[in-house]
């Protein structure tokens, strides 16, 4: 029994049932179950992985034929270290997000239900695949729901924001499959399996011009991808606009599939190519996206503009790590991704459910919420500390192991980056202030007076404390997670380190 | 069991205190407050056996590691960090003790008493920890349970406000903090702190940038001068918090901070460490003259004997020829450490008394309406009369011989800062003697001064114990009888600079003589401000240069960060979003027809176009065309 397939094939059979018409009644009682199998098998394998065997660096390696062999294409399932910690926070995310959907009293709630369950099989199914064909095919099966959840369920500007988004990730999806055929092809494997590319590459380098000219190409494509400073603008809008599981899912999980990529497939297997953008990378991650982007969430009135800036604004940290081209960056930016994935699904699940209880997104109409509804009020001071790095939380150990990583290479940017730090402290605390300290605004009063405040119900704070506990579970014992990323890295790494010899110096 | 057992048992029990308090006891403040302060009785207990049961130790492992990068979780014990763990267990439990009395009616006790032990866990870390980052790690923790309980009234705007500042203002000074952690981890090669001496003496070169850097996180923890802004506004926590965290532990944490960073030290650094503390010193002794609000007039008198303590510490080692080799006679380190000592205990005992005080009066803090306490409130008067002598300076108690090891150590180094530290002990004892007359003596100027009472044992009790030990906290060799610390902290105490003869307590008398003779001439226990009637103009100018710091702060948050935040978000909507996303629209038409229909067509269009496109491919590889 291959549980990688389990995983991504039960939220999709569910879907597809719901599609050949499975009763409305029996429908929901089984999402929960869709739902639920990827969050716990995601979990099983976390526990199992420091003990299973490895191929490669693969644990749970199986390869299945599609009739695409032909092309150098395989179904080929698989974890290793880096893929593993992302892959359970999928299945996790994914439930949280589920869990959130079904309570939530949308209209055509099946519809919605379904598509989540398209999108949550994707999701497993990028970090599961060890192909880069299929890699990609599931993030374009998470990709589409997406569009049409965010065109039909979403909130003020959906149309535009639909659109925007459409262009700008297809555009950036392109882009990115473009420079993944050019590997194929360029690499002569005339493979997409990442296992044979690396080591394919590993006997015979690519040239410095093809890796130069892929790498720049990836870059840009999944730049778009994750944000990258100025390609970011759909971010924002887009988050603003979408339903609450839709941000959860797409800013937690998706939105990692670029940053995966590239430390997965663009730098290892183009170690010259990344060596070149790397100081271009850096300088639009920290100029761009921690500075511009962070100095700009300030002035964010809107809540849920805020939370999706602010999202930006941190994979500004992740894309510095990047451009460390170091075992130390590498390792800190996927544990970053996960810790960003519970924690920005998190502020967008509370976003909404703040959202009910003052009917709006605005931080000048609201104030004083913590006396109706203290635990929501702990729950977000907790996730807004999350996000700006406070120890105790999972973010925290991502940041600081790229800020040592990135002293070394870039000590100007790490500065400003580090500075950083300060910024998100500001607009992370003024928004828990506004939205629930001090007196209630004028506004609020009315809002109130029309549906009184209830604080967080079991439905809400199941999918919150799900986060949340994942958040400080990492945050306390990092060695959780930290250990089995730091072994799937230094063998990739260290194996790209030895084609070409990669000289440090820089900056 | 082995003491690093112990030592981690003391960590973790506030921590299992808080966890179980918010995940159980949320609503039920009496069972909380009796969880945390068992906690923080075993505490208390653990820090005693540790400290004088002659356990010293090291123990680490590693918390984290990623390539040659690693990140270890380990305790180093030695004296200094037992003297500092002994003080935190003793003035925490006084604290938790004397909130059972104080928040009694409070609502939301239990969060109260939650936040206390996650700032008892946090700041246990600091003391124990054993490398850089790690003690940065606890440092941001002790930054959020001080969030947490400045924002204890969380409905009042003023302390949603002070909460904020305070986190931010303290990022800041972590800003450089961490930043120097990073130049200290490259250029030495480990933040180990038993590593970094022999790396020093090894001859590793020097970084002059890290320990500036590193004290930067001081700036910000122990609230020198400019990041002082935070510690005035933190007062708007509960008084107990402010005995606690805001005078006694935390704030001191970044003196403790330094003495645990010694070795890196350079001339240059001291030298600007030292003046930052002596302005600190002497801004914060003029700014305490003007307040009317008894918890204000504390916060700044924290601010000014900090900066004592960083002073004492930028003033250095002494060294002295006999026979041909140097020889430590004393070092900056001893006489910080033993003024953070004995401030603790007058300085919480103080804060604690004027929680009493509060407490009594129905919550009024403006001792102008206060008055006439001294009958109505005997023990708390009493007690507080011992607190206001110990830190003015009266010869035989605490805080006469803590303040007479840094004055004679200035004295022997450097003249100046010897004068300005002089000038800020006579404004010490000006201002609270000032403070002490206007609240307990005359008649009562208000209702809720007519009406004050005593407070009750879980109150009065740790005002008496905090009391004593202002008064033998000051014995710390065996001359003295070695009262209260034996050899415990043999290894600290020997670096206290002694003066010697008679000339020392001329000095003390006269300083205490000057500042108490003059606040007596200034002020009548009135409902009327005495140096403002007497000399309006001083009275201004002081007021003027409190609030010049806020003043600036303020300027620079609404006037330029904000504006600058509001001018890049309209250029990012009007050329970002506005300008390049319509280019690239137009650059998509260019694909064609079939292209545009593509994208500006209906979404569902998509999801065909992706399942024709699967179909192709897989038709394509299965030889179909």
């Amino acid at each position: 029994m291959d549980l990688l397939l389990i995983a991504i094939l039960s939220p999709l059979a569910l879907s597809l049932a719901m599609v050949l018409g499975l009763p409305k009644a029996v429908a929901r009682n089984l999402a929960y179950v869709g739902f639920a199998i990827p969050a716990v098998i995601g979990i099983w394998l976390w526990c199992q992985y420091g003990a299973a065997t490895k191929e490669s660096g693969y644990a749970f390696l199986t390869s299945y034929d599609t009739g695409l062999s032909g092309l150098g294409i395989n179904l080929t399932l698989g974890l290793n270290g880096i893929a593993m910690p992302l892959f359970a926070m999928a299945g996790i995310v994914g439930l949280a997000a589920g869990l959130y959907a079904l309570q939530s009293a949308a209209e055509r709630l099946n519809q919605y239900v379904l598509l989540l369950l398209v999108m949550q099989g994707g999701l497993m199914g990028v970090f599961a695949s060890v192909d880069v064909f299929f890699f990609y095919f599931f993030h374009e099966l998470a990709l589409i729901p997406t569009f049409i959840m965010v065109g039909i369920w979403g909130g003020r500007d959906r149309n535009y924001a639909a659109m925007k988004m459409t262009i700008y990730l297809t555009v950036g999806a392109m882009l990115s499959l473009i420079g993944l055929i050019a590997i194929y092809y360029t690499s002569g494997a005339q493979t997409f399996d990442m296992i044979a590319l690396r080591e394919a590459v590993a006997d015979q380098g690519l040239s410095t011009v093809a890796q130069k000219n892929i790498f720049g190409l990836l870059m840009v494509g999944f730049g778009v991808l994750v944000s990258l400073w100025p390609l970011h603008t759909w971010a924002p809008l887009g988050y603003g606009a979408a339903p609450s599981s839709v941000a959860m899912l797409h800013a937690g999980v998706l939105k990692k599939f670029g940053l995966y990529g590239l430390i997965q497939v663009a730098m290892p297997l183009l170690p010259q190519g990344a060596q070149h953008w790397a100081l271009i990378l850096a300088t639009l991650a920290v100029v761009g996206n921690v500075l511009v982007v962070g100095i700009i969430t300030i002035a964010q009135r809107d809540l849920k503009q805020l939370v999706g800036y602010s999202s930006v604004m941190h994979m500004g940290y992740a894309f510095l790590g990047i451009a460390c081209i170091s075992l130390v960056g590498v390792g800190g930016v996927v544990f970053m991704m996960v810790a960003h994935g519970f924690s920005a699904a998190l502020l967008f699940l509370l976003a909404t459910s703040i959202h009910h209880r003052t009917q709006t997104f605005d931080l000048d109409e609201m104030g004083g919420l913590v006396k109706h509804a203290p635990v929501l009020s702990a729950f977000f001071v907790a996730a807004t500390l999350a996000s700006i790095g406070l120890p105790g939380f999972a973010n925290f150990w991502g940041e600081i192991t790229i800020f040592v990583a990135a002293w070394k290479v870039f000590p100007v940017l790490t500065v400003i980056a580090v500075g950083g730090v300060v910024i998100s402290a500001i607009y992370g605390l003024r928004a828990a202030a506004r939205v629930f300290f001090g007196p209630q605004t004028e506004a609020f009063d009315k809002v109130l007076e029309e549906k009184p405040a209830a604080d967080l119900s079991w439905s809400e704070k199941l999918p919150a404390l799900i986060l949340l506990v994942s958040l400080l579970a990492l945050g306390f014992w990092p060695k959780l997670m930290s250990d089995s990323i730091n072994e799937s890295v230094t063998e990739i790494y260290t194996a790209a380190e030895a084609v070409e010899p990669v000289d440090v110096a820089r900056n | 069991m082995q003491p690093s057992h112990l030592a981690l048992l003391v960590l973790l029990s506030p921590l299992g205190s808080a966890a179980i308090i918010a995940l159980l006891f949320r609503r039920q403040g009496g069972i909380a407050s009796v969880i945390s302060v068992a906690s923080a009785a075993v505490v208390a207990v653990g820090a005693v056996i540790l400290a004088y049961g002659g356990h010293r130790f090291n123990a680490s492992i590693d918390w984290f590691s990623f390539g040659e990068f690693t990140l270890s979780f380990g305790f180093k014990f030695d004296d200094l960090a037992a003297l500092m763990l002994a003080i935190v267990g003793v003035v925490g439990f006084c604290v938790h003790l004397f909130s059972l009395g104080y928040m009694n009616d409070d609502e939301n006790k239990a969060r109260y008493f939650g936040g206390l032990s996650v700032f008892m866990f946090s700041m246990i870390g600091i003391v124990l920890a054993d490398n850089l980052f790690m003690i940065f790690v606890f440092w941001e923790l002790v930054g959020f349970s001080s969030y947490l309980l400045i924002n204890h009234y969380c409905l009042k705007q003023s302390a949603a406000d002070a909460s904020k500042k305070a986190f931010i203002v303290n990022r800041v000074g972590d800003f450089g903090f961490l930043i120097g952690i990073l130049i200290c981890y490259w250029n030495y090669g480990t933040v180990d702190l038993n590593e970094l001496p022999a790396v020093v003496a090894g001859g590793a070169m020097m970084s002059v940038l890290a320990p500036i850097l590193l004290f930067c996180g001081a700036i910000g923890k122990s609230a020198q001068m400019p990041l002082h802004v935070w510690l005035p506004d933190a007062m708007e926590g509960p008084t107990p918090v402010s005995a606690l965290i805001h005078a006694a532990t935390m704030v001191a944490a970044g003196i403790y901070m330094l003495c645990r960073i010694e070795v890196l030290m350079t001339a240059d650094a001291l030298n600007i460490i030292l003046w930052i503390g002596t302005i600190t010193a002497v801004y914060a002794a003029l700014c305490a003259v003007v307040q009317s609000d008894i918890k204000k007039v504390l916060a700044y008198s924290t601010l000014s004997q900090l900066g004592y303590m960083v002073a004492a510490f930028g003033l250095g080692s002494l060294m002295v020829e006999h026979d041909g080799h140097e020889v430590l006679l004393a070092a900056g380190v001893g006489a910080a450490m033993f003024h953070l000592t004995t401030h603790a205990f007058f300085k919480a005992l103080l804060f604690l008394g004027s929680g009493s005080v509060i407490h009594g009066c129905h919550h009024e803090q403006n001792i102008f309406k206060m008055g006439g306490l001294a009958r109505k409130m005997p023990l708390t008067f009493v007690t507080f009369t011992i607190g206001v002598l110990a830190i003015a300076g009266l010869p035989f108690l605490s805080g006469f011989y803590s303040k007479d090891a840094i004055l004679h150590l200035a004295g022997e180094k450097n003249g100046l800062i010897f004068g300005l530290l002089v000038f800020t002990a006579v404004l010490t004892s000006f201002y609270m003697i000032r403070m002490w007359r206007i609240t307990f003596l005359g008649e009562p100027r208000s209702d809720a001064a007519s009406h004050a009472h005593e407070s009750g044992i879980a109150m009065t009790a740790p005002l008496v114990v905090l009391a004593i030990l202002s008064i033998i906290g000051g014995y710390t060799t065996h001359e003295g009888a070695g009262l209260i610390y034996g050899s415990a902290f043999a290894e600290i105490w020997s670096q206290i600079p002694h003066p010697e003869g008679i000339g020392v307590f001329i000095k003390s008398l006269a300083i205490l003589a000057v500042g108490a003779g003059l606040a007596f001439v200034l002020y009548k226990p009135s409902a009327q401000d005495g140096l403002a009637t007497k000399a309006p103009g001083v009275f201004t100018a002081l007021t003027a240069l409190k609030e010049s710091f806020d003043a600036a702060y303020n300027y620079y948050v609404a006037k330029i960060q904000d504006r600058f935040a509001m001018l890049l978000n309209f250029l990012e909507q009007v050329l970002l979003a506005g300008l390049i996303i319509r280019g690239l629209a137009g650059v998509v038409g260019l694909f064609g027809l079939g292209a545009r229909a593509l994208h500006v067509g209906s979404l569902h269009a998509y999801v065909y176009w992706f399942l024709l496109g699967a179909v192709l491919l897989w038709g394509f590889a299965g030889g179909l065309f």
